[in-house]
């Protein structure tokens, strides 16, 4: 096909637009962590060479913050919301799919209705329930992270099930029932046919989980309260209501906690990407 | 349906786990909720000594606050938006994209970036790009020689200043659906339109579009519901509704009466009608935007 | 009636307070001003607090360890929860690590901390904790109206009580200094450090726009007068964000219609007298606005951004409070924590002056006093294991050793604080210091008894106030009427 070399610098001049759009803000940012605080506000398109060069924002995060502690905390965190979305959504979206049952209708109303609730209405009882527990404010670590996880869990459960039945409800019917004529049992369908087969889809329901975890800064807020328990999105925030015009340390506290993320994004991108087309367009 | 899926115990055993989290999470504690919103609760974590007087007293204002009415007007601007710059603008640049060979891997990758931070750190980073003395913007528009500041959060621009970054950072989502669905469409009905001397405008409109309807549809519906839940970038960049009360949505609203202003129960009134709204509105969606079998 | 005898009570007692409060101050600022470390805790400072905090521990904490040894060796080690408001940005934060540190180090105890800046949501934390069981076992938090509900609910150990078993329980601190509960009139909280709020100065505007440096005389149309010069000259008069933070101009707008005698009633109705005053108050705030006296942004910015407006020589005046005098000293420092790159010649451009009185309140009339304090949970008392421990730790924070660290600048309730080194102190303490010595009189904030949601109105409400939304009298009765409801 034919085409005007006009036409097509104007498309790489938008496209280009925009891409600028997302990617210059983050680097502003990183360039403007690495210099004084004094000169952000005058100089902040500069590029942080020679005199304007200065470590004093890292140094002082790393000091002030236990950054370390943080992003340990917030993986774990993350892994094992994303573990347990993955194995209760998978069974639950495949016996809402493939079974017969009274209440089906009901559940399926259940888990689209629940995707409404917004996070703050269900919170208080939440923590009044798990303070009864005492799991949370406790000074057992391993507590205080459950206290975060389970919420978690709950709250990506609908979205997590509405995408694995999209990808069941595509899975051809004979596959199962050929593996059943050999024998095989229902869990055994599950977990050699089902789960293996779904790879792209449970890729999605894993990388959005975890990411909704990682950013969820308002369950973090409210169950994680020691300074040794807290989440990376939570010494985040916890950072700018105590340092509002230090917008040195500002810059450096975004950048250690986006730096990571895309990172793993850039590595991931691949299976990330289709994963979620794979899952959201056919769900 | 198959015959071998009939076992009732792998029903219980399947369903079980997920719905109670689910039960014990979600509905037990929004029931709690609704039971909250007629009590007088002076407390977050309590349940309050009395009920209301009239019981259905917070109801009586959520129709006489005015700042209801705010909020409801931003959140339908917010659908509005996420309708048409979201999903407009992503599906622009997936059709701009389909039409180019280089670089589609590069876009793919830079317009996803937004997505995977956290709103809490894109709330900062905005916050810094439109700060009044002196952001990315007024010194940008310093430098082109623009002698007064321009205060982005003010009362005339707030909206728009508020709504930007949440339109901004979706766009590569739905672009990314787009264009997978984009890439779906074969090649052959192009050339063929093309032999026959179809313009590239016209084969958008008459084959990219019309195929793409299941996939746009989908979009929106997604689209809608998000457009309810936003909650942290608002937020973050304008706390207490500022300025004059004027940017509240009703998920930050709701969150100002629980936890700033401490009306505890009328917070939980307005989280039940967050919740009303959002089943009728997907309903709403789920019937405008029904998805065609036609393809 | 209620409410009235409590309102009763606290102006009555006020004007009692007041008087020792000055005269603990005069006392303490002639002996050498009560303070060893400046107010950003430097390293090298902090070495020094923790030695101080060392050496306390040995003196101090001989006779407590021996007091509690038998409990000590029977239950081994105790790990108690403490909340404070000592994070974050305070002044304090790095005095109460060295000092919790010094404690342990002499029991052999663990403290698990969970304090937290002190906003509106960290008062909530503390509240909801209470109403689920969570609370800690010591909590510094303010003595005031926040403190009402688990007052009432008997979930703090009153210090009568705590004396009943541990007779020197704060026997250290001049008693008519503890302010009581305004719930039921009991002393709980043992304080540490006063506040006061007052008027920063940036005297490099003030030159610029030449007016002169205000004094103890300075009157409501002289500071309106002037803040027509330095708005003709171009900078913003005030620095403050009402959309954010319109506490002290709400505070000292309704003080301005009052005396110290009366600032702490609380209104029945927005016509009646006090409520006539209140309207007032807010009504000056309003005529500022309207002069466009505070930054032109000032109904969308944050606290944070005008306060740097006002360390950016952009802006005048700065009404906050005693905690600000480290902000400010920080920003003169290209790295805050770092007292050895402080920019002296910056930090000279900042003074700190009375507010400009109007009517009956003379300029020298201050807002003031001890408003937080130590309290002791319930939850520890009646665990046998933890009792002891939590006496011990608020005994040690509020030593006398101790507590100068703390105050500074500000007041303290001790009956005789120690003399200490003048000379670690930067410019900006000095001036503070001068500028208290005189004071005329501190009074406690009224927002603190009307706090809540009662403020709601008024507070979030101001940017609806000044631009005319909502008239000042509706706001003060909007909020009135929430104040009754709780009081039901």
């Amino acid at each position: 096909m034919k085409r005007s070399k006009v036409g097509l610098t104007f498309l790489y001049v938008i496209l280009g637009a925009w891409a600028l759009t997302s990617i210059y803000p983050l680097f502003w940012v990183l360039e403007n962590s690495f210099k004084a605080k004094d000169k952000i506000l005058k100089q902040s398109f500069a590029l942080p060479v020679g005199d304007l060069f200065t470590l004093v924002n890292y140094k002082r995060a790393f000091e002030r913050l236990d950054i370390a502690h943080a992003y340990m905390n917030s993986i774990f965190i993350s892994a094992c919301v994303t573990f347990g979305v993955m194995v209760l959504a998978g069974l639950a979206s495949f016996a809402l799919v493939r079974f017969d049952f009274r209440l089906k209708k009901l559940c399926h109303t259940l888990v689209i209705a629940a995707m409404m609730f917004p996070v703050f209405s269900t919170i208080i009882p939440v923590y009044t329930m798990e303070s009864g527990w005492h799991i949370t404010n406790t000074s057992s670590w391993i507590l205080n992270m459950v206290s975060v996880i389970l919420p978690q869990v709950a709250g990506n459960m609908s979205f997590a099930i509405i995408v694995l039945m999209g990808y069941v409800q595509s899975l051809p019917l004979e596959l199962e029932e050929a593996a059943h004529l050999e024998g095989c049992s229902i869990p055994q369908i599950f977990f050699r046919i089902v789960v293996p087969l779904g790879k792209p889809s449970f890729v999605t329901v894993a990388i959005f989980s975890f990411l909704w975890s990682y950013n969820d800064l308002f369950t973090q807020m409210f169950f994680l309260r020691r300074p040794e328990m807290q989440a990376i999105t939570r010494l985040l925030n916890e950072l700018t209501s105590k340092e509002g015009t230090n917008y040195g340390l500002m810059a450096s506290a975004v950048t250690l906690v986006i730096i990571p993320v895309i990172v793993v994004y850039i590595f991931l991108q691949k299976y990330i990407i289709k994963g979620m087309t794979a899952g959201a367009v056919k769900g | 349906m198959s015959n071998i899926y009939k076992s009732r115990k792998y029903v219980l055993i399947f369903l079980a786990p997920a719905f109670l989290f689910m039960i014990i999470y979600l509905y037990y504690p929004f029931f709690v909720n609704i039971y909250g919103s007629f009590r007088a609760i002076k407390n977050l974590g309590t349940y309050g000594t009395k009920w209301n007087d009239p019981w259905y007293e917070n109801y009586v204002k959520l129709v006489t606050d005015p700042v209801v009415r705010t909020s409801l007007k931003n959140t339908f601007l917010m659908i509005i938006a996420t309708i048409v710059g979201q999903v407009g603008i992503a599906l622009l640049l997936a059709i701009l994209v389909d039409n180019i060979e280089r670089g589609t891997q590069f876009f793919r990758t830079v317009y996803f970036f937004p997505i995977v931070i956290s709103a809490t750190a894109l709330g900062l980073l905005f916050n810094l790009i439109f700060l009044y003395d002196r952001g990315m913007l007024n010194q940008f528009l310093e430098l082109l020689g623009r002698d007064s500041l321009i205060d982005w959060k003010g009362e005339s621009l707030a909206i728009f200043t508020m709504m930007l970054p949440v339109v901004w950072q979706y766009v590569g989502f739905y672009f990314v659906i787009l264009q997978t669905g984009l890439n779906n469409i074969s090649q052959e009905l192009y050339e063929s339109a093309a032999i026959d001397g179809a313009t590239r405008l016209q084969r958008v409109i008459y084959i990219s579009l019309p195929l793409l309807r299941n996939v746009i549809c989908t979009c929106l519906t997604l689209g809608v519901t998000g457009a309810l839940k936003v909650f942290d970038l608002p937020w973050t960049m304008f706390p207490k509704g500022m300025p004059l009360k004027e940017t509240f949505l009703t998920g930050t609203y709701m969150y100002y009466q629980t936890m700033e202003a401490k009306n505890v129960d009328y917070g939980a009134t307005l989280a039940v009608l967050i919740v009303v709204l959002g089943v009728v509105l997907s309903r709403v969606t789920g019937m405008v935007f029904k998805e065609s079998e036609d393809f | 009636m209620y409410e009235e005898l409590v309102q009763k009570g606290e102006s009555m007692k006020m004007k009692k307070l007041t008087a020792v409060l000055m005269t603990a101050l005069m006392t303490t600022s002639a002996i050498g001003c009560g303070s060893t470390a400046p107010t950003e805790a430097p390293a090298e400072q902090a070495a020094a607090t923790n030695e101080a905090a060392d050496t306390a521990a040995t003196t101090e904490e001989a006779p407590a360890a021996q007091e509690e040894a038998p409990a000590q060796e029977e239950t081994g080690p105790v790990e108690i929860t403490v909340t404070t408001t000592f994070a974050g940005e305070d002044s304090n934060a790095q005095n109460y690590k060295n000092s919790v540190a010094g404690w342990e180090a002499a029991t052999g105890n663990t403290v698990s901390d969970t304090s937290a800046t002190s906003d509106e949501t960290f008062k909530t934390r503390i509240i909801t904790d209470f109403e689920t069981g969570s609370e800690p076992d010591v909590l510094f938090f303010f003595n005031g109206a926040d403190a009402n509900d688990f007052v009432n609910a008997g979930k703090v150990v009153s210090i009568d009580d705590i004396r009943a078993e541990f007779p020197e329980y704060a026997s250290n601190m001049n008693d008519d200094l503890i302010a009581a509960s305004p719930a039921d009139g009991v002393k709980y909280a043992v304080p540490v450090n006063g506040y006061w709020e007052a008027m920063f100065v940036n005297t490099k505007v003030l030159e610029d726009a030449g007016v002169a440096m205000p004094g103890a005389d300075y009157t409501w149309d002289q500071f309106l007068d002037d803040c027509e010069k330095i708005k003709a000259a171009g900078y913003a008069p005030i620095a403050a964000a009402l959309g954010n933070i319109p506490h002290y101009w709400w505070e000292f707008g309704i003080y301005n219609q009052q005396t110290p005698a009366d600032h702490l009633n609380i209104p029945e109705s927005a016509d009646d007298a006090t409520g006539a005053q209140w309207v007032a108050g807010l009504e000056d705030i309003k005529t500022l606005y309207e002069k466009g006296y505070f930054p032109d942004n000032t109904l969308s910015a944050t606290d944070d951004e005008t306060f740097a407006m006002f360390t950016d020589d952009k802006a005048a005046f700065l009404l906050d409070g005693s905690w600000k005098v480290g902000g400010i000293v920080g920003s003169c420092q290209s790295d805050p924590d770092d007292p050895s790159t402080i920019d002296a010649d910056k930090l000279s451009h900042f003074d700190v002056t009375y507010f400009p009185g109007k009517g009956n309140r003379k300029t020298t009339d201050l807002i003031g006093g001890l408003s937080m304090g130590y309290y002791i949970t319930t939850k520890a008392w009646e665990d046998p294991e933890k009792k002891a421990a939590a006496v011990s730790f608020v005994e040690y924070m509020t030593s006398d050793e101790v507590v100068p660290l703390f105050a500074q600048h500000t007041a303290s309730a001790l009956k005789n604080a120690p003399a200490v080194d003048e000379t670690q102190f930067n410019a900006l303490q000095v001036k503070a210091m001068d500028m208290m010595s005189g004071v005329t009189s501190l009074t406690g904030a009224v927002q603190d008894l009307f706090n809540g949601d009662c403020r709601v109105s008024t507070f979030d409400g101001m940017p609806d106030i000044v631009v005319g939304n909502v008239s000042a009298a509706d706001a003060v009765q909007e909020g009135i009427d929430v104040y009754k409801d709780t009081l039901e």
